[in-house]
């Protein structure tokens, strides 16, 4: 019996850092215990990290699919799913049934080929871009130098996937969404990546588990040294925070699917799986921004306080992930949609201006030492044009009650 | 080797089609791909920074502008298209041929070329930056000033004359 004759080496030590790199572990050890060749354990040990992130998220995606819908509720003064199972927590399980059920209708003027492949090339770049973030002090699932270029470089494949879908359906709703959608993530990227800049400048490295590095520690013995808590930081983690409910395409963003006027925007010819994977992209992709967000801004996996660091640095993490997405919920529930030229007009008026002037307040930050007199040079440097272009902006800039031509 | 073997005749076949598609449409979403392909050879030859910035700027930028200025104007005839084609076919080759024969000259000059690029080690993005910004700064500044007169020249375009300020109701 060749099975009795396998070498099981003791099974390592799993710190509580390390938990949610057990499987990762367990497959490495039991394969090596059978004698498997050194690579079949490397590229074993690759797919199973890989499932584990893909695996949380798509959980959460589930979870999160009834969270908001249990939030609105609540904010709207409704109850929300509450058949399935106790206090509707079973909703994403008889949801997802329902979508793979569904009929997978193609339109006959749609490209198939196309068609087909535009929900696919979606859900892609978002797992792609939630492997380079760093979760804990031990599981970053790829520690890449150049992490955060690459989280852009995936994210730009998003355009390309969305342009297809309201393409190749051939009609006119997915193409008014399509259009709405890329003039709105281009033009809310810009200043989103500017923001970023400017923590790759103060941090000095484009490795994202070093970002993080870089922001441990305490000032005065109990404010976190995040890049929040620093003056230009503030200012770019807010227009990032801004630039990432655009890019998310969440309300009161969400126009290229806004549901009163345009259907569903560029997913409107799918149904079934299709549509569920657009909507798992567009989850998991909110999840990836999120967590790029507090890695750069609010000090990634590290503890809000000192002391607190007996609880595992990878429950931090998503505890702020749950806090930001949390706020993105409220914000949904709040805010009424805005107009695509409001949309436009904000994000090259203010949102730009604004994101430009961070970096030379990162730079002077960066070479006054960081300390009382940074704080004396960049707050008049970032606090007057913000003003200024408070003031231009309301007064002469913004746009102006509508007439409606068709509606007299 | 293999990893090229592989990637190379999809990057002509992709080029290829982008040429040779009637519909506008499709030749810039193979473009995109030629792109992309391209990306991911330079991530082959491990020269990653400029891999990444490829694909962040030819596919996230100039792929969706093509698209996106595709969009917003009518599609032309496609039999009219595929009639102008051997015309295309001359001037196409006339305008490339010199090009191939530029690059195979330069090419030709190199001694020893695939030896330079198996002894040259990966660069790191801060040697990257000192070099771009002390050797080349002129260079770059250069591209800064041309990049900075498309932007104002853009806007001016976008502008249209005679009209201060855009209100909303005529857009």
């Amino acid at each position: 019996m060749s099975l009795l004759a396998v070498q099981f080496a003791p099974f390592p030590q799993i710190t509580r850092e390390a938990l949610p790199l057990l499987p990762k572990t367990l497959v490495e050890w039991l394969l090596a215990g059978f004698g498997a060749p050194e690579w079949l354990v490397l590229i074993a040990g690759f797919l199973v990290a890989a499932a584990t992130v893909v695996g949380v998220f798509a959980g959460g995606f589930a979870l999160l699919s009834l969270v908001e819908r249990k939030t609105l509720a609540r904010a709207q003064n409704r109850i929300g799913p509450n058949r399935a199972g106790w206090f509707g927590i079973l909703q994403p399980v008889a949801d997802g049934i329902k979508m793979l059920t569904k009929e997978d209708i193609v339109p006959a003027k749609a490209e198939k080929l196309l068609h087909l492949l535009a929900p696919i090339m979606i859900v892609v770049p978002s797992i792609l871009a939630l492997g380079v973030i760093p979760y804990g002090r031990e599981w970053i699932p790829v520690p890449l130098e150049l992490g955060l270029l690459f989280f852009f470089a995936v994210g730009a494949m998003t355009e390309v996937s969305i342009f297809m879908a309201g393409w190749a359906s051939g009609s006119k709703f997915p193409m008014l969404g399509a259009m709405r959608a890329i003039s709105q993530m281009v033009s809310y990227e810009l200043p989103l990546m500017i923001c970023a800049l400017g923590v790759v400048m103060v941090s000095g490295t484009l490795s994202l588990p070093d970002i993080v590095d870089k922001q441990g520690g305490f000032h005065l013995g109990f404010i976190p040294a995040w890049n929040l808590f620093t003056p230009w930081g503030l200012v770019a983690g807010l227009l990032f925070y801004v630039c990432s409910i655009a890019e998310a395409n969440r309300c009161p963003f969400d126009l290229p699917e806004g549901e009163s006027e345009i259907v569903a925007g560029h997913m409107t010819e799918y149904s079934g799986f299709k549509y569920a994977l657009f909507f798992m992209g567009e989850y998991l992709g909110l999840f990836a921004i999120s967590g790029l967000g507090i890695t750069l801004f609010l000090g990634g996996w590290q503890a809000p306080l000192p002391g607190l660091d007996f609880v595992p640095s990878w429950i931090w993490f998503f505890a702020k992930l749950c806090a930001v997405i949390f706020s993105f919920l409220w914000i949904r529930a709040t805010f009424p949609r805005v107009r695509i030229d409001q949309l436009m007009r904000f994000a090259w008026l203010c949102m730009i201006p604004m994101a430009l002037l961070t970096l030379p307040a990162a730079a002077i930050w960066h070479f006054t030492g960081r300390g009382f007199l940074s704080w004396v040079v960049t707050v008049p440097l970032l606090l007057i044009p913000w003003v200024i272009i408070t003031v231009i902006y309301n007064k002469r800039l913004a746009p102006t009650l509508r007439t409606y031509h068709f509606a007299e | 080797m293999i990893p090229l073997l592989i990637l190379t005749p999809l990057i002509l076949l992709a080029a290829l089609g982008a040429v040779w598609k009637a519909r506008p449409v499709h030749a810039a979403l193979l473009l995109a791909l030629t792109l992309a392909l391209n990306a991911i050879l330079y991530l082959v030859l491990s020269a990653d920074f400029i891999g990444l910035i490829q694909f962040m700027v030819y596919v996230g930028a100039v792929a969706v502008l093509i698209v996106f200025s595709l969009l917003i104007t009518r599609p032309g005839d496609e039999a009219e298209e595929i009639a102008r084609r051997p015309r295309s076919l001359v001037t196409g080759l006339a305008c490339s041929l010199p090009v191939l024969a530029v690059m195979l000259f330069i090419v030709s000059r190199f001694e020893n070329a695939g030896q330079a690029v198996a002894d040259a080690r990966s660069v790191s993005i801060e040697q990257l930056g000192t070099t771009l910004f002390t050797t080349h700064a002129p260079a770059v500044m250069a591209v800064g000033v041309l990049l900075t007169a498309v932007m104002i020249g853009a806007a001016l375009f976008a502008r249209e004359p005679g009209k201060k300020t855009q209100t909303p109701s005529d857009s």
